[in-house]
């Protein structure tokens, strides 16, 4: 180009000029209002001084979703710290709630509307606008709508709870499709199941402020935990401040083993077993409790005395010996022994468990083994003991609902699972491609990354790169991933720093906090709520909605939930962010409580002889009285909901009170609902197939994760992966010499469903006969601090820390060796039952 | 002095006029009618003059076409994935201390509050972050405008203290990092238009930059301008 | 010069009844226990409680928001080592950043740690330091230099980036900062490190470390003041020798409860032109 002279110059301007006036220009100017300086003299001197505001809100990095207070200076986030208020976390945040800076401000963030415009994966892009994006999704759910088919319109989610799932069912209730998946199943979705079958709601929660003895099987939970800063100090407090002792059974010495008194080694998906054991050892040395027996059922007989209650529990665990178990876990029958009487006899104890004892074929019944030791030592629901979680319970504004309609895609195939309480996420990209209960003609998702969370990482990429069985794919995201990479339309969401909500994530103290997160900034670029971008389709679908927006929706919360609205409503919970009752008390042992006969007479309630429950069959699917009573309660669908009461030798107590099946008001063991599956009636040990079947050169394959991330929603925060950024799998020395390897090596981790190299890490934290392959990385795709590389096309390094990014190693992911497999109790992914063969490469 | 003053006014209002070209461009995808406009045998004219194509075919793309193919290379330059080139003041600078040139970082304020000391507020629209690249050429869009307008009626005080106003923002903030970003867009960019804007947009503003310092240092030709 | 602003006590004093208030980041977070009636200088100095630290990294980052650090470096950081041969194997997770150290108690030459002692910018020109009642100390100023209430600082302002401190602390705890410039020399980078965040203590807040940190495994406090907690733990668990590196005799501020003597066996020292202390974090 020639440089300007004042003649160019001019033309240049008189064709700007006509560009201009010809109105050519249609974008709004960025700048309101009009230049205003005094006349010549004022100073000009745009600098201020600094204003720094402390707004509190919650966090979001992981589901505990910590209160915070976030510090804002001159519209920018600088820091976050806890929220010294919360009585669920007194004001400690972990590293990755620190760290939520950097979820606001990377520099890979999504933050404008996008359409695909070359093939999927191809990563070519058009920014449109919110107006064209709605438009756009509006087009394709209309017709479905419209032509009486609803549950084609397909939404999936990750991480939603509390007001940002209530918004978004209530707007897909709106819509009429319930053709909505979630990912629980590859959480510990069979942990609750389990619970769902035994005690009625699910969520476990451990009273480690009274207890004194803490069994924790298959747990990291010092480190991460779905209520990770809550209970982590208050079992540090415990442990270190009471000196209760705590012990734990894992494959890998983790963190929180540890700090145990005794890390104790336990073979891969053997921890029901121990717990089984254990129990024997207590019903043989009469060292149980009877407290809880009169509660429990534990035999085909509902009135069964005490006594044959006992003997009922002693002959089911008879073959449980420590012996045999030892001979399959390897921990020493010495040391079961032990830790039975230690624990039966101390006054109170915990028993924890999760995914490693979770996540396999019948993890769900290894949780029923759990709760058996905790339930015949009398600790269930008491002081010091394992009890059902408390929540804060909001209420919420409701919009008009028609009939919603699902695909079922979301319980797994045909007979696979016997109980998908909380659904079997892990196969519904294989639902789809089977195509046998329907498709959807749209595929939306939130927060969620189905590419890569799931096992079979290569298949689901393939399903989802199909036009013809997934025709249109939507999703609202902050960052370019795995899956987002292959979506149709892009809508750039908010972080959960620049959004509002109620919270309500469970009390260690059994205490109910309710509390509430509020945008701490303006968001960035055109990122929109998520339910803001229901309120955009709801407008063009002509539903109306009870709610203006995500904040209304918040605001008439607080302003109608007992409590916070004496308080002050949505003014107090924006000034303060928490809230808790301050006479509120933990509600221990509420299942002795008994029912006022009145309760019993009420129209509809009936009782049944089978099950000694006193059910409304008017909240069932019973469409007479008589039809009711004929076929039970055990077999009349949604029978539950009509709960009343369990009768108990001649009582009537509230038990304890089923929330998802047709299970009575006992505490469940005998269960005549796992019976009429097929499954194990009582709680037992089953081998797990893969394992029995194991060649002698195979090696079980097990995963982890850190303290510093999430799953698959942190490696794009860079104070995190430089943190933890590589995954060598751990091996024991003993292992690594079988195989001629040393620390350090190239090896290959391979089975049927494929390979991936790494490094082998041999260390003496970790039993024999295991690799451990931890999450969080191995990403394809997150950004320049997660993948690697700015985006998939090389871009241009515009950060000025990225200059000092030192680490150029970002990991392996396990999940492409992985199978999506569900446990055919609870539809649990069994994350840990695979099976490998490891080799120097 | 009459003659100087009405010299001043048009050249104030023609530099508005520039910067206002410029600040389109960079705000959003080019629509149908701005390419038209662009097509036009004026503005095609002064391109050649400037020794300029915006591609070999561009004037015989029906715009249309252009439009999509723009929209594409907009999205994949500044928005992402691509090569995804921060439109934005804080990212392009060379600090002293790199920390400053954060997304959304401290010099981002800087830019924010120097717009706002001038009685201006972001549009509640605006999505862009605070130092957008065409937030910074609008600022000079609209200080040009009022530096017109003050010379118009004669208010000479007010648009000298504009003119200066003018170059401290450029010194400050626009000069300091628009050819950075101009080279980045020439380097990475897969079509004319936006390498030929880049280019127009970087020689502008080099113009602009001895302009304005040759008037507030009383060194031009009368009329404040080199030629 | 600094002032010291008294506070009050208990951690969640601050909040009640001031959701939101325009206020630094003093404002809300936990105020440091000062002594009432402190007669004397105040002693800044920290008890790691290894019992305590469960190694979760939650102090580090928060480090890195508070101050800003830059990637590739770090002011505190977790060192882990798993100790023992399968089964009997644990692992230790050892909080590390800069000691604050004294001086050499048998080198009567060395009143400030071997850092400063070996800065060629120290000693430089007088400062006046302001005791929470109004007293006043005149001291050493210099590139790096020791405050009358223990902190070992540095002032990037008089640092011409040789590097020497780095190398002269024992324990690595110091590293050039890519986005400082050092004030006398500015092709050179600045030294930076720990300085047990100046900027909330002296508000009356503790550090970002101690607030963040779950396990409580982090105590800050005056040591000159017996009441305070630091006091009482050192006494109680008759810290004094219980530092890192003592053969060092630096006389550390950082002081480690360690039952089952784990210190010597997990340090694990800095090799030179490593990444700070970052030595792995493989064990996590
Ligand atoms: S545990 Fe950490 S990530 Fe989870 S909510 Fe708390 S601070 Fe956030
Ligand atoms: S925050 Fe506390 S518990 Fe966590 S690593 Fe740091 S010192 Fe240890
Ligand atoms: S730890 Fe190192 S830098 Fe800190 S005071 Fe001691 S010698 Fe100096």
């Amino acid at each position: 180009m020639k440089s300007l002279n004042r003649r160019n110059f001019m033309s240049l301007s008189a064709a700007s000029g006509a560009v201009l006036a010809a109105g050519a220009v249609d974008s709004r100017p960025a700048l309101a209002g009009s230049v205003t300086f005094a006349k010549g003299g004022r100073d000009f001197s745009p600098v201020t001084g600094r204003e720094r505001k402390a707004i509190p809100t919650a966090c979001w990095q992981c589901v505990t979703r910590d209160s915070l207070i976030g510090f804002v200076e001159d519209g920018r986030l600088v820091k976050l710290e806890g929220h010294p208020e919360s009585i669920r976390t007194n004001g400690v945040i972990c590293a990755k709630g620190q760290a939520g800076v950097n979820q606001v401000y990377f520099p890979d963030r999504i933050l404008h509307p996008l359409r695909r415009v070359g093939k999927r994966g191809e990563h070519k892009w058009k920014r449109i606008s919110w107006d064209e994006a709605l438009d756009e999704i509006a087009a394709r759910l209309k017709p479905l709508r419209d032509a009486g088919t609803p549950e084609k319109f397909m939404f999936q989610y990750g991480r939603m709870k509390a007001s940002q799932s209530k918004v978004m069912s209530d707007f897909m209730a709106a819509y009429g499709t319930k053709t909505i998946g979630n990912h629980t199943s590859i959480c510990e979705g069979g942990k609750w199941t389990s619970q769902e079958l035994m005690w009625g709601g699910h969520y476990d929660n451990w009273d480690f402020d009274k207890t004194d003895f803490v069994l924790i099987f298959g747990s990291n939970m010092l480190n991460t935990h779905t209520n990770h800063i809550p209970v982590a100090q208050k079992l540090i407090e415990a442990h270190v401040g009471r000196k209760v002792p705590v012990y734990v059974f894992d494959v890998r010495l983790t963190n929180t083993a540890a700090h145990a008194d005794e890390w104790i080694p336990i073979n891969v998906g053997k921890d029901g077993l121990v717990a089984l054991s254990m129990v024997n050892v207590i019903m043989n040395e009469g060292l149980y409790k009877k407290d809880l027996f009169k509660f429990m059922k534990v035999s085909a007989d509902r009135k069964a005395s005490m006594d044959e209650k006992i003997a009922a529990v002693k002959e089911q665990v008879a073959k449980f010996t420590p012996e045999f178990a030892e001979k399959e876990s390897m921990v020493p029958a010495g040391k079961i022994r032990d830790l039975a009487r230690r624990f039966a006899k101390s006054k109170s104890g915990v028993v924890v468990s999760y995914r490693g004892t979770i996540a396999h074929q019948h993890g769900a019944d290894q949780e029923r083994a759990m709760m058996l030791l905790a339930a015949v030592t009398g600790n269930v629901n008491s002081p010091g003991g394992r009890c059902q979680g408390v929540g804060a319970g909001w209420k919420s504004p409701k919009s008009k609902h028609p009939k919603a309609r699902a695909l079922d895609i979301n319980h797994g195939f045909p007979g696979q699972v016997a109980y998908p309480t909380h659904k079997v996420s892990n196969q519904v990209l294989k639902m789809i491609k089977d195509g046998r209960n329907g498709r959807p003609e749209v595929y939306m998702w939130a927060c969620y990354n189905p590419v890569y969370v799931n096992g079979e990482v290569n298949e689901n990429r393939e399903i989802m790169m199909d036009e013809s069985i997934m025709p249109f794919l939507v999703c609202s995201t902050i960052v370019y991933d795995e899956s987002s990479s292959l979506a149709d339309i892009i809508v750039p969401d908010v972080t959960y720093l620049e959004r509002w909500d109620w919270e309500d994530m469970v009390s260690p103290t059994q205490v109910a906090e309710y509390y509430f997160r509020q945008p701490l900034i303006k968001p960035l670029g055109e990122s929109r709520d998520f339910g803001d971008m229901c309120v955009g389709l709801a407008k063009r679908l002509g539903i109306e909605l009870a709610w203006k927006d995500k904040e209304d929706f918040v605001r008439q919360s607080c302003e109608m939930t007992p409590g916070v609205k004496e308080a002050g409503g949505f003014e107090y919970m924006k000034k303060h962010g928490v809230w808790h009752d301050k006479n509120a008390n933990p509600d221990y042992l509420a299942f002795e409580t008994r029912i006022p006969a009145s309760a019993l007479e009420a129209d509809g309630v009936i009782f049944d002889e089978a099950s000694g429950v006193y059910w409304n069959w008017h909240e069932s699917k019973a469409k007479t009285e008589a039809e009711a009573k004929t076929v039970g309660y055990q077999n009349t669908p949604k029978s539950y909901k009509g709960f009343v009461g369990q009768e108990v030798d001649g009582e009537v107590y509230r038990g304890f009170k089923p929330d998802a099946v047709n299970k009575s008001g006992f505490l469940e063991f005998y269960s005549e609902l796992m019976k009429a599956k097929g499954m194990p009636v009582f709680p037992t040990y089953t081998p797990i197939p893969e394992h029995v079947e194991m060649a002698p050169d195979e090696l079980h394959l097990t995963t982890y994760k850190v303290a510093v991330h999430t799953h698959s929603r942190t490696s794009h925060c860079k104070w995190l992966s430089e943190i933890y950024h590589d995954n060598p799998g751990w091996m024991n020395p003993k292992t690594a010499a079988e195989r001629g390897l040393k620390d350090g090596d190239v090896i290959r981790v391979h089975n049927k469903l494929g390979g991936i190299t790494t490094n082998v890490h041999v260390t003496e934290g970790i039993i024999p006969g295991v690799i451990a392959i931890s999450y969080h990385v191995g990403r394809e795709h997150s950004g320049r601090y997660g993948s690697g590389s700015p985006s998939p096309i090389p871009g241009v390094a515009d950060d000025p820390d990225f200059n000092n990014k030192w680490w150029d190693k970002h990991g392996v992911h396990p999940n492409a060796i992985i199978a999506s497999s569900p446990d055919e109790i609870s539809g649990q992914q069994r994350w840990m039952d695979t099976v490998v063969r490891v080799e120097k490469a | 002095m009459a003659t100087a003053r009405k010299d001043m006014a048009e050249t104030a209002a023609s530099r508005s006029n520039v910067y206002g070209l410029l600040a389109a461009v960079f705000r959003a995808e080019p629509s149908a009618a701005f390419l038209a406009q662009v097509k036009s045998s004026e503005f095609a004219n002064v391109l050649e003059s400037l020794d300029l194509s915006l591609g070999d075919d561009f004037q015989d793309t029906p715009c249309d076409q252009l439009v999509e193919g723009l929209a594409v290379e907009y999205t994949r330059l500044f928005i992402g994935p691509g090569p995804r080139i921060s439109p934005h003041e804080s990212t392009n600078i060379e600090f002293e201390n790199p920390m400053e040139g954060t997304l959304w970082g401290p010099q981002t304020v800087k830019v924010k509050k120097f717009i706002e000391a001038a009685g201006l507020a972001y549009d509640e629209l605006f999505d862009g972050m605070p130092d957008h690249v065409s937030a910074e050429l609008e600022f000079m869009q609209r200080l040009a405008t009022k530096e017109a307008e003050a010379w118009e009626e004669r208010n000479e005080e007010f648009a000298t203290n504009i003119l200066k106003i003018e170059e401290r923002f450029l010194d400050e903030h626009l000069s300091l990092w628009i050819s950075r970003f101009c080279d980045k867009v020439i380097e990475h960019s897969e079509h004319p238009f936006y390498q030929g804007f880049a280019e127009v947009t970087k020689g502008f503003l080099e113009y602009e930059g001895k302009s304005l310092q040759a008037f507030n240092s009383g060194t031009g030709n009368g009329r404040g301008f080199p030629d | 010069m600094t002032e010291m602003t008294k506070s009050t006590i208990g951690r969640r004093q601050v909040l009640k009844g001031a959701g939101v208030v325009a206020a630094g980041t003093a404002a809300l977070a936990t105020p440091v226990k000062q002594a009432e009636a402190a007669k004397k200088v105040p002693r800044w100095a920290m008890v790691m409680d290894l019992r305590r630290c469960i190694g979760c990294s939650a102090c580090t980052v928060a480090c890195k928001a508070e101050n800003n650090v830059s990637l590739g470096r770090f002011r505190t950081v977790i060192q882990h080592k798993m100790i023992g041969t399968f089964p009997n194997v644990t692992k230790v997770n050892l909080p590390l950043m800069c000691n604050h150290c004294t001086s050499n108690k048998e080198d009567a030459s060395a009143k400030v740690p071997p850092c400063v002692k070996i800065c060629p910018e120290y000693p430089g020109e007088r400062q006046t330091y302001v005791t929470p009642e109004g007293k006043k100390i005149r001291y050493r100023g210099g590139a790096t230099y020791r405050r009358p209430d223990g902190l070992i600082l540095v002032d990037v302002e008089k640092c011409i980036g040789c590097g020497k401190c780095i190398d002269g602390c024992p324990y690595g705890v110091r590293s050039f900062d890519p986005f400082t410039k050092a004030g006398k020399k500015p092709e050179k980078q600045a030294v930076d490190k720990c300085d047990f965040c100046k900027h909330r203590i002296d508000n009356g807040v503790e550090p970002a470390c101690v607030n963040t940190c779950q396990g409580r495994a982090r105590i800050f406090g005056d040591l000159n003041d017996p009441e305070s907690e630091v006091a009482k733990l050192v006494k109680e668990h008759n810290l004094e020798k219980s530092v890192l590196l003592p053969e060092e005799k630096t006389n550390p501020h950082v002081f480690y409860i360690d039952p089952d003597n784990l210190l010597k066996t997990a340090y694990r020292q800095r090799e030179k032109g490593k990444l700070d202390h970052y030595v792995d974090t493989l064990d996590g």
